[in-house]
């Protein structure tokens, strides 16, 4: 495969790349806010001794809803790409998202079992109430992932094959009982339901942003750990055995890393598609294959993406707001036949 | 540097001085609920409105207002940039994190019922009064509804003294295909009730039917509402992507009523008796000398 972008070049475009998404996500929004404002609140709330004066609004609206918002969507896009290209190593297979092993749609499951049913569960104690959704989402997903899993392990050995196949029944398994909910679901649980598949970062508040960016800071840290490990993987299961990599070990590491990251990102801002499929693929055609370039390079990509979907989300229709799950796919999938077409000739 | 801070600081406070004037002159609302917008309306508060949602679809004159998405998929900072002081809505309004945030910012978040009883209505009405500081007119409004209902029953009880109540289902349908029947507890169900007819439906909500299970309750009435079309084409498409129902009674006796889809969503709204008083004839069509003596619903 052609490197069009050495690794360094690589890291330094991304980087500014997502330094500007992360300026536009925090300087950005259907509030217009003067430039100087936003600066001047920003440097407040880094407790810098800036006067305050007149600065109430601006406070409020990057410290309550644009740091919190960007700070998710760093996070979930960078967890979505990097379990994106751990699934694809794991499974050697470019097809091969998120979604696969159950993930997504354990999730789904248990975010349809909230949204449907939680009126009906009743008696949840106060303080869990806002996390009601989240714990369900990412309860189904690490569920329905173990599942997978375990049906994938014969001897001691987990088969790849079997567990893809398993995921795929999965899948449709849950798929059928979120469809039944679905069908017992009235007119306004159905559209919560809909709107959650189609994911969003609105609403982003610390509280529910923390147990998410501690899962996601150690996904984040760990998987590129393994990233030789991957690298060997891709000559084939026993080739990466003779060098010495404990492949059982290392196949649960990653789906364990898959369930947690994705899970949790599923959890805050609902099922946003596109970001682990494409992202790996489209650094993957700048910079090739090796994964110690590819994983880090992805995460960072993966969180520029979404800001910059994000971004765009909340402004083209202001002040109503676009799924997100929508607008990502809008603006990756042209990019990605972009450069498909670019690299054929 | 410092003429720069100077300039920010009087371009920071001409801003906030607009803002703050333009708070005092006006209550800025927004409305996240179809029928409580044609209330604001109705009880003289359409200056106040700044923003509605996507179910605020009457009267014309509003539907020029920016728009804020879907009722349960709220922005928070796209609410916020209409810098309101009010939002209203019904229980169904979410979701809850940006109702906090918007707490948060000062917005005096007013939850209304949705459900279809004139109980829950009469205290949005007294509730809205309240807010927009006319609570004479709303109570007129409210004692005029419980007038027009009462009005609508006195007729229905003296026309089933001549002939009973008709078996009715209602149907919403998107261009006529996979129509769903309201059941128990949907607006749908309230108003065919108050209009004096028996709803067949003995479900929860609007669920799927197929077409035979339809047929098989024979419906002598059939109300329909349909998102994607009006008029004769929307009763067309439904007779066409359902062709059993025209072996039912009320296609064979064609019995088929229209209704406005945007009378269903968000509680009961004001136009609700008008279109009870079209379906309460279509209901009892031989009483056509009591319509003269006893006028529904006026």
């Amino acid at each position: 495969m052609r490197v069009i972008l050495q690794p360094r070049t690589l890291f330094i475009t991304l980087s500014l790349a997502c330094l500007l998404a992360i300026w536009l996500s925090l300087a950005l929004g259907p509030v217009s806010l003067p430039l100087i404002d936003t600066l001047r609140a920003g440097l407040r709330l880094l407790g810098l001794p800036v006067a305050g004066d007149n600065l109430q609004q601006a406070e409020l609206i990057l410290g309550q809803i644009r740091v919190p918002r960007t700070l998710l969507g760093l996070a979930v896009g960078a967890v979505l790409a990097l379990s994106g290209v751990a699934m694809q190593g794991l499974f050697r297979n470019p097809l091969a998202d998120p979604g696969l092993v159950g993930v997504s749609s354990g999730a789904a499951l248990g975010a349809a079992i909230a949204i449907i049913a939680g009126a009906s569960l009743g008696g949840m104690p106060p303080v869990l109430e806002p996390y009601v959704l989240s714990i369900f989402a990412f309860t189904g997903g690490l569920a329905v992932t173990g599942i997978v899993y375990r049906l994938g392990r014969r001897e001691g050995q987990t088969s790849v094959g079997i567990m893809l196949l398993a995921g795929v029944a999965m899948t449709a398994l849950a798929g059928s009982i979120i469809g039944l909910f679905t069908y017992l679901a009235d007119d306004a649980a159905l559209r919560t339901l809909t709107f959650w598949n189609l994911g969003t970062l609105n609403g982003a508040s610390y509280a529910r942003l923390w147990p998410l960016l501690m899962v996601c800071v150690l996904v984040i840290l760990w998987l590129p750990r393994r990233a030789k490990a991957l690298n060997a993987l891709l000559l084939g299961e026993s080739e990466a055995r003779h060098l010495g990599i404990e492949v059982e070990r290392l196949k649960r590491e990653l789906v364990l890393c898959i369930a947690l990251g994705v899970g949790a990102a599923v959890a805050a801002a609902g099922l946003i598609g596109f970001v682990g499929l494409i992202v790996p693929h489209l650094v993957r055609l700048i910079a090739g294959p090796d994964h110690r370039v590819v994983l880090p390079a992805s995460a960072l990509a993966g969180a520029t993406l979404l800001l910059f979907a994000d971004v765009f989300a909340r402004l083209v229709l202001a002040p109503a707001e676009l799924p997100i799950g929508i607008v990502t796919a809008f603006i990756g999938a042209p990019f990605f036949l972009f450069l498909l077409v670019r690299g054929r000739t | 540097m410092r003429s720069m801070t100077k300039l920010t600081a009087i371009l920071t406070g001409l801003l906030f001085t607009h803002l703050a004037s333009a708070q005092e002159t006006s209550q800025r609302w927004v409305s996240a609920g179809g029928a409580l917008t044609e209330w604001v309306v109705a009880l003289g508060g359409e200056s106040h409105l700044v923003g509605i949602d996507t179910t605020s679809q009457h009267p014309e004159s509003i539907k020029s207002l920016p728009s804020i998405g879907y009722q349960r998929q709220l922005s928070s900072e796209g609410i916020l940039s209409l810098r309101p002081n009010i939002l209203i809505g019904t229980e169904e309004m979410g979701p809850p994190p940006v109702l906090e945030q918007l707490r948060g910012a000062g917005v005096k978040i007013e939850v209304f019922s949705a459900g279809a009883d004139v109980t829950a209505l009469q205290g949005n009405l007294k509730k809205l009064g309240a807010l927009l500081g006319d609570e004479a007119r709303a109570n007129q409004l409210s004692e005029q509804y419980t007038k027009q209902l009462q009005g609508q029953h006195d007729w229905v009880a003296q026309a089933q003294l001549h002939q009973s109540a008709p078996g009715v289902l209602l149907l919403v349908s998107h261009a006529g295909a996979a129509p769903m029947v309201a059941g128990a507890g949907t607006v749908g169900d309230w108003l065919i009730k108050q209009a004096g007819g028996r709803n067949l439906a003995t479900h929860t909500g609007y669920k799927i039917f197929s077409a035979e299970a339809m047929t098989g309750l024979n419906p002598q009435v059939l109300v329909f509402t349909d998102r994607a079309q009006n008029g004769a084409s929307s009763r067309d498409a439904l007779l066409r992507e359902n062709p059993l129902l025209a072996a039912t009674q009320a296609a064979r006796n064609n019995r088929l009523i229209e209704v406005d889809p945007t009378l269903l969503v968000g509680g009961l709204g004001p136009r609700l008796p008008e279109a009870m008083k079209t379906l309460s004839k279509a209901f009892y069509p031989t009483d056509g000398s009591l319509n003269a003596k006893v006028s529904p619903a006026q």
